[in-house]
């Protein structure tokens, strides 16, 4: 009876690396080796696999480690002349030779007056640095091919590699309420003015986010769309496409003015993948009369 | 082949009887190898939930794994001490007194507990804090001095003297991220138990003599107090708006210093 053998490569199904199949993990973005269809929810969406417990990815000639399940922390040994780039509030420790400086950033009054860190500080090997985020939750390693871009939103970026070039752009995603005619209209920025976009240049990268509580991905069709909780997105394919729809419940009266009467949804369209955070943060919205709103920006009244 | 006699915990150094799973007296599992980083620190033991240990005629089981229960049963006699908030429940016969601590006011003023609470046996008693996180336990032997994080500890055995010892130098004590002292518990003759909560994930690593590492100041759990800290800014220069600077604590061994991977203070006073 012959024994079965294990295929001469295994490929990723959640980054599409191809690696030894003999391995626990994936080398690139950490996820277990065979990952089973059971990860999927009936409605399509994908649990991302958690990293093993000091899980190993590489990237160039460094190494990232995944400690820890709660709140995990991402331990980059950074070879020499390697460089990764990060928020610096997300530092935990580093050895006393990893050199760190500020990376020059554009438009540096944009991102103040946005709440963007107005500071991207980098670290240069050889040496240890780890980074956490101060929430429970997964961490996400998504391995960019050359020329590959991604979307994420702000504040949910943890550590880059140095051939991850970073920019951002404005979301166009926003709406005014005003109280009274004699008051101005208050605009609010649902998942923030801005977005962060990642793009790998000639040679591939690793982007480390961190996600609240559990991520779950889907990719979407050309034209699909769903609607997600704003606060809930997490990072999407550049070719995504995002508009605002308010939800108007039946059985209410508009007039009551409070936040029961309106649902506040982001509404994301295909072709791409899409990913959400099952923790995320409730929107501020006061209830009253909307004053503006962006030109794609849908209504249902039921 | 001689067979084994005793089976020693690698995080306590206690010793167990050969047929052991859990170290009697921190609950880390024998059975599981270590989860080591390469860059050398150790995960605090994942505690199996419903472990239990014990500790004089007292036993504490574990209970719960995103945020812990310390369910303590205590012997005659035997009493534990903690900060008040963190008290979950209790039975009705578990005695409960004010300990006598010096510097009442200096502890008021900077932020400490102002009153450290005894519960005494026989009964049980249950704590938790109000954050995902890991207990973590520290078996002390005859001996041993622990600085802890204020507020990070959630109890200690009646055998364990406590006290506190101001942070040194202005800089740690305003960028030190935990104010101007720090909890010191120190044993004897007389082993003890202490202890304690971290928010998110623990690691602890083994300094040698004069090796340093730098640590963001609010990742600070617990050291020997061997470990000295000193917060050190580096400055992050952009033209624009002149600069700003990231405070780092750099611990100097010799000695075990534990960090938390969630340190943000939760403030539950």
């Amino acid at each position: 009876m012959s024994v079965p053998t294990a295929p001469a490569r295994y490929r990723c199904p959640w980054c599409g690396a191809e690696t030894d199949p003999h391995n626990t993990s994936c080398p690139a973005c950490g996820s277990p080796v065979d990952v089973r269809a059971t990860v999927a929810t009936d409605s399509g969406w994908y649990e991302l696999p958690p990293i093993k417990d000091m899980a190993k990815l590489q990237f160039g000639q460094s190494f990232c480690q995944i400690e820890g399940m709660y709140v995990p922390v991402a331990d980059v040994e950074l070879a020499a002349g390697d460089r990764v780039y990060f928020t610096h509030h997300l530092l935990l420790w580093k050895d006393t030779r990893v050199v760190v400086e500020a990376m020059p950033l554009k438009g540096g009054w944009q991102r103040l007056f946005a709440g963007l860190p107005l500071i991207m500080t980098q670290a240069f090997g050889p040496g240890h640095i780890a980074f956490s985020r101060d929430e429970p939750g997964e961490m996400i390693a998504i391995p960019l091919h050359p020329g590959q871009t991604i979307d994420v939103r702000e504040h949910v970026f943890m550590v880059a590699t140095g051939s991850v070039q970073y920019d951002w752009f404005n979301t166009d995603i926003w709406f005014q309420t005003q109280q009274n005619s004699d008051d101005g209209p208050e605009t609010h920025y649902p998942i923030g003015m801005y977005m962060d976009r990642f793009q790998a240049g000639q040679q591939p990268g690793l982007l480390i986010l961190h996600g609240a509580g559990n991520v779950f991905v889907r990719t979407l069709q050309p034209g699909q769309t769903i609607l997600i909780k704003p606060t809930a997105l997490l990072y999407k394919d550049t070719a995504v496409n995002m508009n605002l729809h308010f939800e108007y419940p039946g059985n209410t009266w508009q007039s009551w003015r409070t936040w029961g009467n309106r649902y506040l949804w982001l509404r994301v369209t295909g072709p791409g993948r899409v990913a959400v955070q099952s923790s995320f943060t409730q929107i501020e919205d006061p209830g009253y009369n909307l004053a503006g709103w962006p030109y794609d920006t849908t209504q249902q009244q039921w | 082949m001689e067979p084994i006699q005793r089976i020693q915990c690698e995080w306590c150094q206690s010793q167990n009887p050969p047929n052991a799973v859990t170290c009697q007296a921190c609950g880390a599992r024998l059975d599981v190898k270590n989860l080591v980083s390469d860059s050398g620190w150790r995960e605090a033991p994942r505690l199996k939930d419903m472990t239990e240990i014990s500790f004089g005629a007292s036993t504490c089981q574990m209970e719960g794994e995103i945020v812990p229960v310390a369910e303590v049963n205590l012997g005659q006699g035997d009493s534990v001490f903690f900060e008040h908030h963190v008290l979950l429940w209790k039975d009705d016969s578990v005695r409960m007194d004010v300990m006598s601590l010096q510097g009442g006011m200096k502890r008021a003023l900077a932020g400490m507990p102002f009153i450290v609470t005894i519960a005494t046996g026989p009964g049980r008693v249950a704590f938790s804090r109000d954050a995902t996180g890991e207990l973590v336990l520290l078996p002390l032997h005859p001996g041993m001095e622990m600085d802890v994080r204020e507020h990070a500890f959630l109890l200690a055995s009646h055998h364990i003297n406590y006290s506190y010892t101001r942070i040194q130098g202005l800089r740690n004590i305003l960028f030190g991220g935990q104010g101007m002292f720090m909890d010191r518990f120190v044993t004897t003759t007389t082993p003890g138990l202490l202890l304690l909560h971290g928010y998110g994930n623990v690691f602890e690593r083994k300094l040698k003599p004069g090796e340093s590492i730098m640590v963001e100041p609010g990742a600070f759990l617990y050291k020997d107090s061997t470990v000295t800290m000193n917060v050190e800014t580096q400055k992050l220069k952009t033209g624009l708006f002149g600069g700003a600077g990231i405070n780092l604590a750099r611990m100097t061994g010799p000695g075990r210093l534990g960090i938390q991977s969630m340190y943000l203070h939760h403030h539950t006073e």
